[in-house]
């Protein structure tokens, strides 16, 4: 478990700094965003996700915002700063060759 | 928490709760129950209270708090530290912040001063554009045909001019109130007076064309303080009457708070244009009167002055030269309040520059021996593992510290003599601008002193912090080359304060000596055990010459009455009362041809006395006897007996030199003749600085004026027979209010007043600046002699007694004291000039002044050189060798 955790936490950040990418979301909608776009492959766990979010806000990557939600409701929005731009397009690369990596040993021989 | 900003653990949950309801909202739309969709929501996120936990332990804004938390700790360490460290050296601490304070509170308070007077602007919008003229008149009801320009004239000229008023002032008239008559201070001003300077009444209006005639109401306008004061601040004001001098006045307006222009006035009356005896009454026997323009857009000042000069030409005759400028005619009318204050304020305030330079200065010595001292224990630090940053951050807060205490008995001195200096500013000027501390130069000061602690406790501090901790433990802290240069240095700015120090030695000795011969001149009269009242006989009760004589003969016998109260006398314009009313006309000896040229002419003052006026004053009749009234006339055919007058010694020189002019005859203006018949001293009656001018006076006892001021002496003290004389009045009529009812010597200071004040202040600057200086002196030797510890020790050794070490020591101070006094009297000599308009019957070059101040200052460095001299031959040889 613990390891599944680790993995998913690395991978985790790169997704959620993707969802910010296109503007300032709440939390839940980055749930949503990431469930959806991965077709449903991929189960957010929602505890994790709040986590990581607090702890990128921490390093300076994403910064928040409390505003009104589309239903007119309180939410805190985050958005990505320059230095998780910059984090967003590192772990995004380094990702691709990982799984370019990883993809090309197992293939058959 | 809450109290430092958002509620973080509110808003945390808030977060939270938000997914939740999402979440299950969601689920609801997918065809889940309400209830079922709730729980499932929590179950999918995982363990909420795990998380909520984690998320309020790694909020970033909480970690932001405990990082500044962590910060305010240290500095509030470095701030114990530091101020541990200032308390431990009383001495040093008391010193600089004294300095400062010093240094901040004078040049604070002074430059405000000077500021309110003469930078900053008058109240009035557009005040730069406010002009006050000369050379123009108003018209009186008497004038037969115009003889220079007057007030119409300049309304008749828009181009140059906007607008046009003219007020009178200072007057006075008796408010009739039940039980407590005022004395109220009165000023008369054209209908165009408020509307050219821009200040409009606060409630109500101001004065109509209308009000200008004759038969018109008579209106007036009351002051904030008067209408608050007196009235109670009655919202129905307007319309109530009230009298003034016993007749009744309807009042129309209330002009704004904190406006008395001119002169603190406390109501307004218009001025009636031509204007006649009725608004002559607030004042003596003429109107005394300024006239103030707008200028019209464009328009310079200088422009305006040759217009009117131009003007002026058309009235300009033969035996009528004119005798203004055209640059005079019309001069910014801020320059007319401040008058001849001006070069005081100024030279003020250049002594209080140079009380800065020398706090600055004694400042940054004190901060460099502390900094020499203290090289041993940064150097200790460093060693255990202090930063750098944290070295310089240290002595940067002691240095705050200091600036900051310093600072603040700065401010509190500042607001404490800004009351003194009020009375510095001329008289109108109090009615227009409040005399604050100005922010800014406040400003100003404190960055001074911190800029200057600053650079002067940063740079060796930097310098500390930067030693080679070896060298540093190793020579106890004062390495040879460096406490050279430091020496050299501090022993520099101590000649530079004593050069100050004695620059404005000079300057208070100068005043002194000045004060001193203002004080001794010969004024003419015996102040001493003689009381004055004024008194206005206002109302329709006195209108007949016999109501007035009645009263005063009454006055008279009570007072006399009185066991100890020698003598009792009435004059119309009392020597030296401040806003001297009395009028002087030209008079000639009988026979004699009246010079064409007016500055030959003799003007004498127009006295009129009654009772014994000569003996209360003390003033010397010196030939034949005093004036009696003129005799009822009975017979009109028969002409008038020609009025009796007593000159004074200076009349009689001028007219009729080397003889004796009792029984001669002289023409009064174009009124008439009069004869003498007996000679009195001089009297300096317009100011203590003037020469004595040609004096008449004539007896008033038939026929009293109603403004006087009554004079009387006694063996009782001044003060007692001044409430003798308020009291007699008061039991004569209880509606009279007497006023600047005060001994005469009081009349004397208050003439004195301008005078005092500037060689108090000067005289100040001088001891504070010889105070500093001293403490210069006495850090620098001390911290020599801390230095030459060893070498003194080994001179003892070899057998020389203490006072051997003192005497060398004197002497080294000697020559710093030399050399500074020697730089101080340069700068003193070049710069005596600036003085001279201060100064009264001694020249600035003065002998005494240039030669007790040196002396003075040479004392008080040996002074200040003994005490740590004195210290160091005290202590014994082995002591001092075994301290390496």
């Amino acid at each position: 478990m613990a390891d599944d955790l680790t993995l998913l936490q690395g991978t985790l950040d790169v997704l959620v700094l993707r969802a910010l990418a296109l503007g300032p979301v709440h939390g839940y909608a980055v749930a949503r965003w990431i469930e959806d776009r991965s077709r449903d492959e991929l189960q957010i766990e929602e505890g994790a996700l709040y986590t990581a979010l607090y702890r990128m806000e921490r390093r300076g990557w994403i910064e928040s915002e409390w505003g009104r939600s589309d239903t007119g409701r309180r939410a805190k929005f985050y958005q990505l700063t320059a230095a998780g731009r910059k984090q967003l397009a590192l772990q995004t690369d380094r990702w691709a060759r990982y799984s370019r990596a990883v993809t090309r040993v197992l293939q058959p021989a | 928490m809450s109290i430092w900003g958002p509620d973080i653990e509110r808003e945390i949950d808030d977060e939270l709760r938000f997914h939740l309801e999402m979440k299950a909202e969601e689920l609801v739309a997918r065809g889940m129950a309400p209830d079922t969709a709730r729980h499932v929501a929590r179950e999918r996120f995982g363990s909420v209270d795990d998380v909520r936990r984690w998320l309020r332990r790694h909020d970033r804004r909480k970690q932001r708090r405990v990082e500044r938390v962590e910060h305010m700790e240290t500095l509030l360490q470095d701030i114990r530290y530091g101020a541990r460290k200032l308390f431990a050296q009383p001495g040093f601490t008391a010193a600089v912040v004294i300095v400062l304070g010093l240094g901040i509170g004078a040049a604070t308070a002074m430059f405000s001063a000077v500021d309110a007077a003469l930078l900053r602007s008058l109240p009035f919008p557009h005040a730069e554009r406010l002009v006050g003229i000369r050379g123009v008149g108003l018209p009186f009801f008497m004038s037969e045909r115009q003889t220079m320009p007057l007030i119409g004239d300049l309304r008749g000229m828009p181009d140059v001019f906007e607008s046009v008023g003219a007020y009178a002032a200072p007057g006075g008239l008796n408010l009739g109130v039940e039980g407590s008559p005022q004395r109220l201070r009165v000023a008369l001003v054209t209908t165009d007076l408020f509307p050219t300077i821009g200040v409009g009444p606060m409630i109500g209006r101001g004065f109509v064309d209308e009000e200008r005639s004759e038969e018109a109401t008579r209106v007036v306008v009351l002051s904030h303080g008067l209408w608050q004061r007196q009235f109670g601040g009655d919202p129905r004001i307007v319309g109530r009457q009230v009298q003034l001098d016993g007749r009744p006045y309807e009042v129309v307006g209330v002009m704004p708070r904190g406006f008395s222009f001119p002169s603190e006035s406390d109501i307004w009356l218009p001025l009636r244009e031509p204007f006649g005896w009725e608004d002559m009454r607030p004042f003596e026997q003429f109107l005394p009167h300024r006239l103030i323009a707008r200028l019209a857009p464009g328009v310079t000042t200088l422009e305006a002055g040759a217009r009117l000069h131009l003007l002026a030409q058309r009235f300009v005759t033969d035996d009528r030269p004119s005798t203004l400028t055209a640059a005079e005619r019309a001069t910014p009318f801020r320059d007319q309040l401040v008058g001849n204050r001006r070069t005081a304020l100024l030279v003020l305030l250049g002594a209080t520059g140079l009380v800065l330079l020398v706090a600055c200065a004694n400042v940054t010595n004190l901060l460099l021996s502390r900094a020499a001292a203290r090289r041993s224990e940064m150097a200790l630090r460093a060693t255990l593992g202090a930063s750098r940053v944290r070295l310089v951050r240290q002595l940067l807060v002691e240095t705050l510290l200091l600036a900051l205490a310093g600072g603040a008995l700065g401010v509190v001195l500042a607001f404490a003599s800004l009351g003194a200096l009020g009375a510095l500013l001329p008289a109108t000027l109090d009615g227009l601008v409040e005399l604050a501390v100005d922010g800014r130069v406040l400003a100003f000061s404190l960055g001074i002193a911190t800029a200057t602690g600053l650079i002067f406790g940063l740079w060796p501090a930097l310098g500390a912090s930067r030693t080679n901790v070896a060298d540093a433990i190793r020579s106890g802290g004062i390495t040879a080359s460096g406490s050279r240069d430091m020496g050299r240095l501090r022993r520099a700015f101590v000649v530079v304060e004593l050069a100050i120090a004695l620059m404005l030695a000079v300057g208070t000795g100068l005043m002194l000596r000045s004060l001193q011969q203002l004080l001794s001149t010969e004024i003419g009269l015996l102040p001493e055990r003689v009381a004055t009242m004024e008194l206005s006989l206002a109302g329709a009760r006195y209108d007949s010459a016999a109501a007035r004589r009645v009263f005063f003969e009454s006055l008279r016998e009570r007072l006399l009455a009185v066991p100890g109260v020698e003598a009792v006398g009435m004059i119309n314009d009392l020597p030296l009362r401040e806003n001297s009313g009395g009028i002087s006309l030209t008079m000639w000896a009988e026979g004699s041809e009246l010079p064409a040229d007016r500055d030959a002419q003799m003007f004498a003052q127009m006295l009129d006395v009654g009772g014994d006026y000569f003996r209360a004053m003390g003033i010397p009749l010196l030939r034949g006897r005093l004036p009696q009234p003129p005799p009822a006339r009975t017979d009109t055919s028969q002409p008038a007996p020609i009025t009796e007058a007593v000159i004074n010694e200076r009349f009689a020189r001028l007219q009729w030199p080397g003889e004796n002019p009792v029984g001669k005859r002289f023409h009064v203006g174009d009124f008439e003749l009069r004869e003498v018949v007996g000679v009195v001293g001089d009297v300096r009656a317009r100011a203590l600085t003037s020469e004595p001018l040609a004096q008449q006076y004539t007896s008033m006892d038939a026929s009293p004026y109603r403004k006087v001021a009554v004079v009387a002496r006694g063996t009782l003290s001044a003060a007692t027979l001044a409430r003798h004389m308020r009291e007699t009045v008061v039991a004569i009529d209880g509606e009279l209010p007497p006023f600047n009812v005060r001994p005469m010597s009081a009349v004397i200071a208050a003439a004195a007043t301008p005078w005092r004040l500037n060689t108090l202040l000067i005289t100040t600057f001088g001891v504070v600046a010889l105070v500093l200086a001293a403490v210069g002196v006495y850090g620098v030797v001390a911290y020599g002699v801390a230095q030459r510890r060893r070498e003194f020790g080994i001179r003892r050794a070899l057998g020389a007694q203490g006072t051997d070490v003192v005497r060398l020591v004197l002497r080294e101070s000697a020559a710093l004291a030399v050399i500074g006094v020697a730089l101080g009297l340069a700068g003193a000599w070049a710069v005596r000039r600036v003085i001279g308009s201060l100064l009264y019957g001694v020249t600035p070059s003065d002998a005494v002044a240039f030669t007790a101040a040196p002396l003075l200052l040479i004392a008080v460095a040996l002074v200040a050189t003994l005490l740590p001299a004195r210290s160091a031959a005290r202590v014994e040889p082995t002591v001092m060798m075994r301290e390496q």
